[in-house]
């Protein structure tokens, strides 16, 4: 028998041993986190808000990712797979942002020369070209 | 060179094929085969969080340009609602993680269960949803040129709120009924035995698909709802 | 046709000059074919629709050029022809080059070429078919009632207030994006989990390094176009203002976003192509590849790096300088990795025994356009240069040398090099050599005057243009001309050699690439029996053994 490429055993096979009981703590430090950010997320920490906000966020996604999801005790390359598209997420964010914060800031929508439409249709470009059909 | 006795099919697996239906003809082990199903869904689920992250991104930018706007807005949604919707998900995701367990120990019975009550928490959470989208409507709290809601009048970049929030939580909850017609479609395999504790991919790859989008809002209803 | 010895270890020693049955005739009836799970028919089903998507965009292109012939209107009015050089681009770029290398010779070969039998989801691969006809079905549908005329680019703001009614088109490349990541999904899947004992990742052939590396960035990068065209859609319609300053929204943004996915496609577009650069330099110099793992790393190179510069498409567009700053710096990295592919290609060819013919002129072509192309490109990612050429003809001179001058080289030099093993015939060499004349002169005689006219400050897009332009412009549509007819050319011999060419056998070329392992046409099931691989790939000689010329 030729000798085979990747014999890996089905992982998710020795999920059978760990119980339902894993799931249960999973899930009530979701609803505790859950709480926190509730109590918090409304409570004026002034610009600790969103830092506090993204990382109890953070420590939730982790939980599901890794344990309900088994990335815990899945084969490698699903990890990097994820990893990687969260860090092309931060890459994009990173690319936009360095424009942004250093923009001239005349150039930004909030400059100077902005002004904003209340309600009421979208504008419309002028009559097509005069070289036009 | 093999020797002429080598089947057609060409493999030493030809006993696994024999004895396991779901072993397609390519793949040489059911272990290989579910690795390549697991990895093709983990694939799938990245391209879904680079959707999501044009959006996040456009949340990202408009909230550095209308930080106050924003804060003030976000103190108009229903905090209620939403910590009801976020703690249904969370526990929709829990009980699609319990199911997926029942049907590796072979109770399909207590799977399907689970996966019913699933089911209904997505239900649950789009009604709610409506109910919240329904509020935002009367108020005129709507995106671009939609915008006339008299409380946030005249703030700048205020219809910008409401413009994120209809295009992210409206992808996502497009996202919630495509879960749902998968997790229906996962409850179909359970109930009618095709799945059990010999084969459970169906189940594993329809649950990773939830639990994105329990991923996807807990990361929204802060950054909407809190902050 | 004469084989010399070493080639008996390289295909089935039963193998006949010509299979009879084979995967085109395996079974019968278009339901075959339609509900087909082998690879290999989809493979021919994509080559079948990439050729008339390719005639189409061609079309488009003749229209442009006839236009640009003189300085006043010529054939068509003004806003037809922003209709003509937006379909060009979206009908090329989307239903054309992103899915044609992958979608024809990945499909077709990337099983054969790690021993495989089949993709890993072979029902979502004829999934991605389907949907690329309905992508591609609707964007026509757009292309007929209307079209577009915002560019391919199709920028907020005008895209979202033009009257041109856009939805249909961006609906269709929202649908193809999905064709494109299934491709990609089902490839990164065979690669590591159907490999054939034996075929390590250090002993893949280069082909499949290089499509590993565009389905990366397929996966990655196209669900980002597919949210811009749905933002700039419901902006259009739904009046949502995401991108309009007259709603406190940045347009510029909206250029982040689709140049976030739109720089990394290009790589979806050439990476293929210098994939199949790197088969063919190693069969037709007959010499071991110079530099295997460095070719394959720097796939993977090109395609990591391709997702940090996309902001070199937005020095002007109101992006800050410290931005484009970085962008430009980070831009030239990508300029490494190809460089030193084509240092690879030239010291596989250094000494080695040519075989000269239609893939090796296209191979010559190739690295020309992509030496020519690729330092335009550096230029042009020099930010202050790039003031003065941005939006003019030099822009599009460079990307044409990239698109059509490696990209269609290398799609040209595909079908002949593999022609047949996919059809078991072989076409006429001599009428092979007068086509790719054609193709290499044509094409210098059109893009190398575009150099010089945006050089020289002529804008691109625009329908009239100043007297003293008119010369290069005439030039440019004359070469173009010849171009058009050496693909006619093309078509009409490679149909003839369908019908009548002679009959190829396993492996005309004497190549040591493993799909040639297998006999010409393929079985249905790709090979008849178990093989054992242990020489890797693009190995011709081994230590201290000299060169040796073939006769074919």
């Amino acid at each position: 028998m030729a000798d085979k490429n990747k014999q890996a055993a089905d992982p998710s096979a020795h999920e059978h041993e760990h119980g339902a009981g894993r799931y249960v703590l999973i899930w009530a430090a979701l609803l505790v986190f859950t709480l926190t950010t509730v109590i918090t997320g409304r409570m004026d920490l002034g610009s600790a808000n969103l830092p506090l906000a993204l990382i109890i966020a953070t420590i939730k996604a982790t939980l599901v990712v890794l344990f309900f999801m088994h990335l815990w005790d899945s084969e490698g390359i699903n990890r990097l797979v994820f990893g990687v598209a969260l860090l092309f997420v931060l890459v994009l964010l990173a690319g936009v942002f360095g424009d942004l914060l250093t923009r001239m800031p005349d150039a930004l929508p909030t400059g100077r020369h902005a002004h904003t439409l209340e309600g009421g249709d979208m504008p419309t470009t002028p009559a097509l070209n005069p070289h036009g059909e | 060179m093999s020797s002429s006795d080598a089947a057609v099919h060409g493999h030493g697996g030809h006993d696994e094929h024999d004895s396991n239906p779901h072993l397609a003809h390519h793949f040489d082990s059911i272990a290989t085969q579910n690795h390549a199903s697991r990895l093709g869904m983990w694939l799938f689920l990245g391209t879904e969080v680079l959707l999501f992250a044009g959006l996040f991104l456009g949340y990202a930018v408009y909230r550095h340009f209308y930080h106050d706007t924003f804060r003030f807005a976000s103190h108009t949604l229903n905090l209620t609602l939403g910590t009801v919707n976020t703690i249904v998900l969370i526990s929709s995701s829990f009980t699609v993680a319990m199911a997926f367990n029942m049907v590796k120990k072979g109770n399909n019975k207590a799977a399907a269960g689970l996966l019913v009550f699933t089911i209904l928490c997505a239900l649950a959470f789009l009604c709610i949803k409506g109910f919240e989208y329904q509020h935002k409507f009367a108020e005129g709290a709507l995106p671009g040129k939609w915008f006339t809601f008299e409380e946030m009048k005249g703030m700048p970049g205020a219809n910008m709120f409401f413009t994120v929030y209809f295009l992210t939580t409206g992808l996502h909850a497009f996202h919630v009924i495509v879960g749902m017609a998968i997790l229906m479609w996962v409850l179909k395999k359970v109930i009618k035995g095709q799945v059990d504790a010999s084969y459970y991919i169906p189940v594993e790859l329809g649950g990773l698909y939830w639990h994105l989008v329990d991923l996807v809002w807990i990361f929204l209803f802060p950054l909407l709802y809190l902050i | 046709m004469s084989q010399p010895a070493d080639s008996a270890a390289l295909t089935p020693p039963e193998a006949p000059a010509y299979q009879k049955i084979n995967y085109l005739n395996a079974d019968r009836g278009v339901m075959s074919w339609l509900k087909t799970l082998d690879h290999k028919r989809i493979g021919i089903m994509y080559f079948v629709s990439v050729l008339a998507t390719f005639l189409l965009g061609g079309i488009f292109a003749m229209i442009v050029r006839l236009e640009l012939t003189t300085p006043e209107p010529t054939i068509i009015g003004a806003n037809t022809y922003n209709r003509m050089f937006t379909l060009h681009g979206m009908v090329m770029v989307f239903l054309f080059m992103i899915p044609a290398i992958p979608g024809v010779f990945g499909n077709f070969f990337i099983p054969l070429m790690v021993g495989a039998k089949d993709v890993a989801f072979p029902r979502l691969n004829l999934l991605s078919l389907y949907v690329y006809w309905t992508g591609a079905a609707i964007v026509l549908f757009g292309v007929i009632t209307g079209g577009a005329d915002s560019g391919w680019t199709f920028y907020a703001p005008y895209s979202t207030t033009t009257p041109m009614t856009l939805f249909p088109v961006l609906l269709g490349v929202f649908i193809l994006g999905f064709s494109s990541i299934l491709t990609g999904l089902n490839f990164i899947v065979t690669v590591h989990t159907l490999r054939a004992p034996g075929i390590t990742w250090m002993k893949m052939p280069l082909f499949v390094w290089g499509i590993y590396a565009t389905s990366i960035i397929q996966v990655l990068a196209t669900p980002v176009i597919g949210l811009t065209t749905l933002l700039v859609g419901i902006e259009k319609v739904g009046g949502f203002g995401l991108f309009d300053p007259g709603r406190g929204g940045d347009p510029v943004l909206m250029q982040h976003l689709f140049w976030f996915y739109s720089h990394p496609a290009v790589y979806i577009m050439v990476l293929p192509a210098m994939s199949v650069m790197s088969e063919i330099v190693a069969a037709f110099a007959r010499k071991n590849i110079f530099g295997y793992k460095m070719i394959a790393y720097s796939s993977l190179g090109i395609a990591f790096v391709g997702f940090f510069a996309w902001g070199h498409h937005m020095f002007v567009s109101g992006q800050s300088s410290f931005d484009g700053g970085a962008f430009a710096v980070i831009s030239m990295l990508v300029g490494v990795f190809t460089a030193i592919k084509v240092f690879n290609w030239v010291g596989t060819m250094y000494r080695g025994a040519i075989y000269v013919s239609a893939p090796f002129l296209y191979l010559c072509g190739f690295l020309f356009f992509t030496v020519f192309g690729g330092m335009t490109g550096i230029a042009l990612a020099t930010l202050s240069p790039d003031v003065h050429w941005h939006d003019t003809y030099f822009v599009v001179a460079h990307f044409h040398f990239i698109m059509v001058g490696a990209v269609i080289m290398a799609f040209l030099a595909a079908i002949h090099y593999w022609f047949p093993k996919m059809f078991g015939k072989m076409y006429h060499e001599g009428w092979g050599m007068v086509g790719a004349a054609f193709i290499v002169l044509g094409f210098n005689a059109t893009f190398i005057p575009q150099f010089l006219l945006g050089n020289a400050g002529m804008p691109r897009r625009y329908y009239m243009y100043p007297e003293r332009f008119t010369a290069l412009n005439v030039a440019s549509t004359a070469g173009s001309s010849l171009l058009a007819i050496g693909f006619i050319i093309i078509l009409i011999y490679l149909i003839y050699a369908l019908i009548h060419g002679e009959v190829a056998g396993p492996n005309p070329w004497h190549s040591k690439g493993y799909e040639w392992r297998t006999s010409s046409p393929p079985i249905k099931e790709n090979f008849e029996e178990i093989l054992e691989y242990p020489e890797p790939p693009h190995t011709y000689q081994q230590p201290g053994e000299e060169v040796e010329h073939v006769v074919i």
